[in-house]
């Protein structure tokens, strides 16, 4: 139970799911026990929760033999029992209510994502009485799993229904309160499961006057209301022994996306962020397309087809922990590398075919083999582990082949060190205005990136003589100004004049210009790429975060509430993945990520624009 | 941490059931609402396919119980020394190997039977789905036992190939040396797990055939109390001599011994794998023909639309010379149309790769 303390959040997810398809019992593994078969079924919620977590084989292993959608047709199958993991919404009742009575399946086990209210329940009561189908379900579970976690220690609370609670939405001018109440209730919702699940009552810590105060304040209240319930806490229990009696309990710093809106539309260096930013990646599935070269189509032949493929980046994938933080050029020097030890190792395994070749009919030679005996005994047991590496460097070849276009293609490279070199207050040799007209130089919304980031973080707005030469500029360039709208109305509003424009210092070195071109054979070809280094960032919410635990007083964070819901008597930030590897901040202290809506710059730039046009 | 409402469950189900009393709602069956549950259900089809195969997968209990019961017996080693322990025979264990590979291969049997009619009922993808990863389970069960009778067979078998060598080291009888006759007296002390002496055939004797007494450590010495210092000393050397050749002898046959087994399990491996590839080679091969034929079929046509000639005129594909137009029409659809079924790498959509996660595209699917 020791070990219960220092389980990331996703262990502890996975924990919970692998429980609840055994029937809510505790999994044991057994070699030689009979197999038990099930089906799965979900609705697009328990989905998205399931798939960062448990491949298909993985849920195979669990028994399930089909895995399958609520609101889908399925057909009856006699003598299964059923595991449903579904959020208790109106519809997906109804859905189950019909189940019961089309005798589906022989027996039922209903997981509710979040709690389902009592009178839904007597819904199902209601209609599994009308299908003479009581005995059938047999257990129900409020499985408090309403989050999805995305790493170890990082997780995001809304997929499917994350428009409700998008950055536009909460922000617009014309939300009503009830509008508000739903937000906030939705985000809390969440917010309670993820603390149930880690077994934790935290501190909790905001700002005055935001969103983030709203969320604090219910949560607080929620947590306040479950403790004084002794006998049905969900905090006190045997998994959460070692949580409770620790001396630390956690810091839970709620952070509005308002006090830093430049970090989401930076440009990026890091191999996820990148991938994040540039391609299609979506809950740790990336989709590439990959053209099929160029044929020569006489006339009238088919056209040029596209692959279309999808990756999983998965904890499992070694390659991907390791670089994932990793400046690009590290990313192609690494995958290199990776490919030329495959090839040693192939060429091993070669060899020794070879050789075996030559000494089968040599009966005498009997202690020739002595030593190739157990090398192939090894090289055959390590044949799947070849496999599998070469999987994982196909992959990531192909992922960072296409993302190395994207970069050449729009010279990401300038951009980010430009925006670097702007939120650091260094000089910049080039001017802004250059870079905007620069025809070569990225795509509309790379420029309007660029030039929102110095408008947000430049200490006085440019001069309006100024400002129109840049708007005529961005226009000629193809941009859509509403985002500008947008964010001059917040700049006016903020008056945070101080706390935005403060990035710490961060220098990026070129290490001169990367004419490395690669040996042959290798396709990553990176000339005239800057080779940039990367250096430690001091974000705003970095800042926070660390003067709130360290205690530290400072203007910012002096004016924070302060909740403790265990006190008898108080990640609403949508965190983009465009940021630095974020563990090196502190050490010994273990810091979990958690955002209301995981969206990448060009999500972003679509919602200032949407919030531009009112 | 998740909560268990099922108590409240049940309790709403009371609560409902006394409203509707109350209000005077019909709830099918009324009162008798379980007794209803059992009528409803025992005219459901209990379905052939479930019940044989939990049938099976008693069997292969029955089967693991078995031999997990008798493991130990099975095992045991010595038994025909010490006989009072072991209770088993040599017969006994050929008996329950060969009860064990008879059930196994009924079982598998039973298996494919049930693979083969599942697939024949007609029925919804997803049933058929279902039952055939069912199938797959049971399976999968089925090799894990098998497993563990294979495992304490091969122990059985590695005991008698030792028990052979051994026997082998029987030294032929009276045209032997003094050393001879000691190894023997070795050999004979079965209480000591005693190392190969191998055959001692491979000393030609250069030692006298003296009645010499022994000087080894087990020997007693049956000739004359007298030895000349030299024919000591020459014992003495021949000893350590043939010491050092067992020793390396003996390091030889155990490293042999490791390789035998390494080589056994390499076997089994390649076995396992070329069984794996037998199914994709089935399956390429049926690709393959099915591609030949449309090559054929496809050149057919070819050839009779050359023979047809070219279109006489543009015009004439617009008004009245409908047919040159179509035929061009049907030769480019059987050029085009008739695709291998599945991608060319044997898989179908609903194959799921084992690295795949669920996935919005797998479920438009269904």
């Amino acid at each position: 139970m020791a070990a219960a303390a220092a389980a990331s959040i996703r262990e502890r997810q996975t924990v919970a799911l692998k429980r609840m398809l055994n029937f809510n019992v505790p999994h044991v593994k057994n070699s030689t026990g009979e197999p038990v078969w099930k089906v799965l079924i979900y609705d697009r919620f328990g989905q998205d929760i399931i798939s960062p977590l448990l491949s298909v084989k993985e849920l195979r292993d669990m028994g399930i033999t089909l895995h399958l959608l609520l609101h889908s047709d399925r057909d009856p199958i006699p003598d299964v029992p059923a595991v449903y993991f579904v959020m208790p919404t109106e519809e997906n009742i109804d859905r189950m209510c019909q189940d019961l009575r089309n005798q589906l399946y022989e027996s039922y086990y209903l997981n509710f994502i979040s709690a389902i209210s009592r009178s839904k329940l007597e819904d199902i009561a209601n209609a599994a009485l009308a299908a003479s189908a009581v005995t059938q379900v047999a257990k129900v579970f409020d499985q408090y799993l309403n989050f999805i976690t995305l790493e170890d220690d990082m997780f995001v609370l809304c997929n499917q229904n994350k428009e409700l609670v998008s950055y536009r939405a909460i922000n617009r001018p014309d939300i009503t309160d009830t509008e508000m109440e739903t937000v906030m209730d939705t985000i809390v919702d969440s917010l309670f499961c993820f603390f149930v699940t880690l077994g934790a009552v935290p501190i909790i810590r905001c700002s005055r006057g935001t969103a983030a105060e709203m969320v604090a304040v219910k949560l607080d209240k929620k947590l306040r209301e479950n403790l004084r319930d002794a006998r049905n806490s969900l905090f006190t229990g045997d998994t959460l022994g070692a949580g409770q009696f620790s001396f630390q309990r956690p810091l839970l710093v709620l952070v509005d996306r308002n006090i830093d809106l430049a970090t989401p539309l930076h440009h990026t260096w890091t191999y996820q962020a990148l991938v994040h930013d540039v391609l299609d990646f979506h809950l740790n599935r990336v989709n590439l397309e990959e053209s099929s070269g160029v044929e020569n189509s006489p006339a009238g032949a088919r056209p040029k087809r596209k692959n279309k493929k999808s990756y999983d980046l998965t904890p499992v994938d070694k390659f991907w922990q390791k670089h994932k933080g990793s400046p690009f050029p590290e990313v192609a020097e690494s995958v290199q590398q990776e490919l030329e030890s495959y090839r040693a190792q192939e060429d091993e395994v070669k060899r020794l075919k070879s050789i075996m070749g030559l000494e089968g009919e040599d009966e005498g030679a009997i202690s020739m083999l002595s030593d190739n005996t157990a090398k192939l005994t090894s090289a055959v047991s390590s044949l799947p582990e070849l496999l599998e590496k070469k999987r994982l460097i196909d992959l990531h070849t192909n992922v960072a082949t296409a993302v190395l276009e994207h970069i050449k293609a729009r010279k990401l490279d300038v951009y980010f060190e430009y925006e670097e070199k702007i939120m650091s207050k260094t000089t910049l040799d080039k001017s802004l205005l250059d870079i905007i007209s620069d025809p070569d130089a990225g795509t509309p919304e790379d420029k309007m990136r660029l030039f929102l980031i110095y408008y947000i973080s430049a200490q006085q707005a440019p001069s309006e003589a100024d400002l129109e030469q840049y708007k005529k500029a961005l226009t000629d360039a193809g941009c859509n100004l509403n985002p500008l709208q947008y964010i001059k109305q917040w700049k006016a509003f903020a008056k945070m004049a101080s706390a935005p424009t403060s990035y710490g210092n961060t220098t990026t070195k070129p290490m001169g210009l990367l004419s490395r071109v690669m040996n042959t054979g290798s396709q990553f070809v990176m000339e005239g790429v800057k080779n940039l280094v990367l250096k430690q960032q001091n974000l705003p919410v970095t800042r926070i975060l660390d003067n709130l635990m360290e205690m530290k007083s400072n203007p910012e964070t002096d004016d924070y509430r302060y909740f403790d819901p265990k006190m008898l008597r108080g990640n609403d930030s949508s965190v983009p993945r465009n940021k630095n590897p974020f563990q090196e901040g502190k050490q010994g202290k273990h810091i979990l990520y958690g955002c209301s809506e995981l969206f990448n710059a060009t999500q972003f730039i679509k919602q200032l624009s949407q919030l531009g046009q009112k | 941490m998740a909560v268990d409402i099922t108590l409240l469950f049940r309790a709403s189900v009371k609560t409902v059931k006394t409203r509707n009393k109350a209000l005077g709602v019909a709830v099918g069956g009324g009162v008798d609402g379980s007794r209803d549950e059992l009528f409803r259900r025992s005219p459901r089809p209990k379905g052939d396919f479930s019940s044989r195969a939990r049938e099976v997968i008693s069997h292969i209990g029955k089967l693991r119980d078995f031999l997990l019961e008798h493991r130990k017996d099975y095992i045991n080693a010595y038994s025909h020394v010490m006989s009072e322990y072991g209770r088993m025979t040599d017969t006994e264990r050929d008996q329950i190997d060969q009860d064990a590979q008879t059930f196994m291969r009924t079982c598998s049997e039973a298996i494919q039977q049930l693979r083969t009619q599942a697939h024949k009922e007609i029925h919804s993808q997803q049933v058929k789905e279902h039952r055939s990863v069912v199938l797959d389970f049971i399976e999968d069960y089925l090799k894990r036992v098998c497993k563990l009778y294979s495992e304490q067979r091969a122990i059985r078998v590695k005991r008698v190939v030792d028990k052979k060598r051994l026997s082998k080291l029987e030294p032929e009888p009276n045209t032997k040396t003094r050393e001879s006759m000691s190894s023997e007296k070795g050999s004979r002390h079965p209480s000591q797990e005693s190392e190969e002496k191998p055959a001692t055939e491979e000393y030609p004797e250069k030692v006298p055939a003296e009645s010499q007494p022994e000087l080894g450590t087990w020997g007693e010495g049956k000739g004359d109390d007298e030895l000349s210092p030299e024919e000591i000393q020459m014992f003495e050397q021949e000893n350590q001599r043939l010491i050092g050749e067992m020793n390396s002898l003996f390091d030889e046959v155990r490293q042999i011994e490791g390789r035998v087994v390494e080589i056994s399990r390499l076997q089994e491996i390649f076995t396992e794998k070329v069984l794996q590839q037998e199914a994709e080679i089935d399956s390429i091969h049926q690709l393959v023909v099915g591609a030949t034929e449309n090559i054929k079929e496809g050149n057919e046509d070819i050839r009779e639309v050359s023979t047809l000639g070219p279109p006489r005129s543009p015009q004439c594909g617009t008004t009245s010379g409908q047919q040159p137009s179509s035929c061009w029409h049907g030769c480019l659809s059987a050029l085009l149309g008739p695709n291998p079924q599945g991608s060319p790498d044997g898989t179908t959509q609903s194959h799921l790769h084992p690295h795949q996660t669920l996935g919005p595209h797998y479920c438009q699917e269904t």
